[in-house]
């Protein structure tokens, strides 16, 4: 009986079906959104914590007293991160032009822009006089930072991999997927970042 | 037969039967290793639960401790749920996605494998729990703090567990964008949104749910973890935290998850029905889209669980009307199915026997979580025995019936071997009649009182029997399910050859050789609609059926 339905098996002879191309986005920038998606759902997560520490505790200032925030250092920090937005948005477009030398200045210089906000990050840290074990607002404040910190780090490890592949040429006008994947993930982490300073330092 | 390209270039190391398995980045091969591993976890929880059953068979007895039985029910409901339900849902979706939209494989196969094999890890850093000074983790599968804190639980299995899940929980994230990136991007030619077989979009809606939910869980048990490890203090009331923060995240994550467990059975008993009605599914584009409408509503209605925290009757009142809202698209579905059998011409093999118990055991459960969802009467109900039985109802009489289904339903399909009928309909009907027995006296039990995750109990009146009863229906389940693994291992090796399409189902696997070659299909009809291979058979001058 299954005999009839599979008649024409061989009739268009040994080949696989041909490659399949039901959305015209590519399959790994698909992957890369929905990964994008579930990241927002994480950082969403801790600023549901941020928000139910800030609530519960129920100081009339925010931060609570004795503690400060540097705001005006983490201000430095987000120009420099929007900065890289911008010149990974350059580099992404020089490479589209066949332009190797732009491409390897724009990673170049956000990396650097990156690491800068990450050692601006640290000295901040060790300067606060306040730890994650102070009160939920300690934990809160280290916990978004942290969070957002630690994708950072993960960009510049995505990046400095885009870079040495850059320097050897593995880049072209028509292959560049090596560089708009961690642009998208940068791009990223640098809104997330513009969202916690709103919130941990601003508001 | 083509030449198996990959015998001539596999390096040496890999050639040996064991590591051709290991290393395999093939769909089919990764689905049925998530599906062998999640059955052992599945006899492991279901061996953990036979041992709740035996200490909960009279009162006053001393088979486990007060300590080992909260381990014993901690570890029980967590490995069912994440190393048994999780993965074996992604075993068949693994198999299956791919060969149902014509497909030659998923769309990442290494990153497959890495999901794959990170769940290996993760269970056995979940289970190494056992192995802790101290014990298995205690706190229950919910793991609430301050329970689950640095001082109530200051033993390193609460640790383990917690990274144990965190593994399990990365693996199921990244195979849910693989399934989602599958089903966008490799869908053969002329296969619309509206021709993907129903299994499929059950799919796409349960992989949304991953995607969005499991963050969250992960957030918590990191939360969770720097409190345990690292002195901060979200969660700890005495440090400025919220322990009802901890639930909002659980939950939000915990209460999606049903659906994660219950919406792949859907789409297995929407894929099974029709072929054994013979007749299409009632509806396909209500059912299609009523799973994601049930994905959607499932978001918001997370406080249902919180309904005794105190969350006030403002909302309190909207998680009570959120939670009868998903009565609705799923109501849509039952009224679908039995649709689709009326009038049907009806075979009852095994696969449609578990269907059809699916459909009705399920609605058994539904109702007695919409009597829940009200929350007055949940103040009564709440944390009793009650709630036992009805999340049983959902998890194993939907979840599970459906996945016997769909295990008989594509056995043929999985081995080129047809299982043993007789021994399926024995599975069956002792599976829900043990099933029966045990969970119908949990509604009486929590009706009168008795709450869920306590070791024993008095002797008093009816208490006893209900119990009893419970505990020989539980055991009957395990005959079941032993009954099941010698029809599967005789099948196998002895089971008479089935046909590339046994059942005259209508979508695109039954269209490939059984089991499938390595590539799938030497060639795809183009499909005009969501019934191609009926199409095809039309075509060909074959029976006209439906």
């Amino acid at each position: 009986m299954s005999a009839i339905a599979h008649g024409d098996g061989q009739r268009h002879g040994d080949h696989p079906p041909a490659a399949h191309a039901s959305s015209r986005v590519p399959p790994v920038l698909v992957g890369m959104y929905l990964f994008i998606a579930s990241e927002a759902m994480l950082f969403g997560s801790f600023f549901a914590a941020y928000f139910f520490a800030r609530v519960s505790v129920g100081a009339e200032t925010w931060p609570p007293e004795p503690f400060e925030l540097p705001v005006f250092l983490a201000l430095l920090n987000t120009i420099i991160l929007v900065t890289s937005s911008f010149t990974i948005h350059w580099a992404l477009q020089s490479i589209k032009r066949d332009d190797r030398a732009g491409l390897i200045a724009g990673l170049g210089l956000t990396f650097l822009l990156g690491l800068a906000f990450l050692l601006i990050q640290a000295r901040e840290y060790t300067r606060l006089g306040f730890s994650p074990r102070d009160l939920g607002f300690g934990s809160t404040f280290y916990g978004l930072t942290g969070l957002h910190g630690l994708h950072v780090f993960v960009g510049l490890t995505l990046l400095a991999i885009a870079f040495v592949r850059a320097v050897r040429g593995h880049y072209s006008a028509r292959n560049h997927q090596g560089v708009e994947l961690p642009g998208i993930y940068w791009h990223f982490v640098d809104v997330m970042w513009i969202v916690v300073y709103t919130t941990v330092y601003v508001i | 037969m083509a030449v198996r390209v990959e015998e001539q270039v596999l390096p040496t190391w890999k050639d040996g039967a064991v590591m051709r398995w290991v290393t395999s980045v093939d769909h089919k091969k990764i689905g049925l290793i998530y599906i062998w591993s999640a059955f052992v976890f599945f006899v492991g929880g279901g061996s953990m639960a036979l041992a709740i059953r035996l200490q909960l068979a009279q009162a006053d007895q001393e088979i486990a401790t007060q300590g080992s039985f909260n381990a014993l029910t901690t570890m029980h409901g967590t490995v069912m749920v994440f190393l048994f339900a999780m993965p074996l849902l992604a075993g068949i979706g693994n198999y299956l996605v791919p060969l149902m939209i014509g497909a030659r494989d998923m769309a990442f196969p290494r990153l497959n494998a890495l999901s794959l094999w990170i769940y290996m890890i993760g269970a056995i850093v979940l289970l190494g729990s056992f192995g802790a000074k101290g014990g298995a983790a205690q706190a229950g599968w919910t793991a609430y703090t301050p329970l689950s804190g640095p001082d109530y639980a200051p033993e390193l299995g609460q640790d383990l567990w917690i990274l144990g899940l965190h593994l399990v929980g990365i693996s199921s994230l990244l195979g849910s964008i693989n399934f989602l990136v599958t089903i966008v991007n490799m869908r053969t030619q002329g296969m619309s949104w509206t021709r993907i077989p129903l299994f499929v979009w059950s799919m796409v809606a349960q992989s949304i749910l991953i995607l969005l939910t499991i963050p969250v869980i992960a957030a918590a048990l990191l939360l969770l973890l720097l409190d345990r490890q690292a002195g901060t203090s979200f969660f700890l009331p005495d440090g400025g935290g919220s322990a009802v923060l901890y639930q909002h995240l659980f939950w939000f994550f915990g209460h999606p998850e049903v659906y994660i467990l219950v919406l792949p059975a859907f789409g297995i008993v929407s894929e099974v029905i029709p072929v054994f009605a013979r007749k299409p599914i009632f509806g396909y584009k209500a059912v299609a889209f009523s799973s994601l409408g049930i994905a959607l509503i499932s978001m918001i209605v997370w406080g249902h669980h919180m309904f005794t925290v105190g969350l006030g009757d403002g909302l309190n009142g909207f998680f009570m009307v959120a939670t009868y809202l998903v009565a609705i698209p799923t109501g849509i579905k039952v009224l679908n199915w039995t649709a689709t059998l009326w009038r049907g011409n009806l075979t009852f093999r095994t696969p449609m026997l578990f269907a059809v118990g699916m459909v009705a055991l399920f609605l058994i459960g539904g109702l007695s979580g919409v009597v829940v969802a009200n929350y007055p009467v949940d103040y009564q109900l709440h944390d009793s025995y009650y709630i036992v039985a009805h999340f049983h109802y959902t998890i194993i009489g939907g979840m599970v019936l459906g996945i016997f289904a769909g295990l008989y339903h594509w056995f043929p399909k999985m081995t080129g071997r047809m299982y043993d009928e007789r021994l399926g309909k024995w599975h069956f009907w002792l599976f829900t009649l043990g099933f029966s027995l045990t969970f119908v006296p949990q509604h009486m039990l929590g009706l009168m009182g008795m709450p869920r995750r306590v070791y024993t109990y008095d002797r008093e009146g009816l208490f006893e029997v209900y119990n009893l009863v419970s505990t020989i229906g539980a055991w009957l389940m395990a005959l079941a399910v032993l009954i099941f693994i010698v029809n599967v291992v005789r099948s196998w090796r002895s089971g008479p050859r089935a046909g590339s399409d046994p059942w005259l189902a209508d979508t695109l696997e039954w269209y490939a050789s059984s089991p499938p070659a390595e590539h799938n299909f030497d060639s795809v009809p183009y499909v005009a609609s969501h019934r191609p291979l009926r199409d095809l058979r039309r075509r060909l001058g074959g029976e006209r059926d439906g």
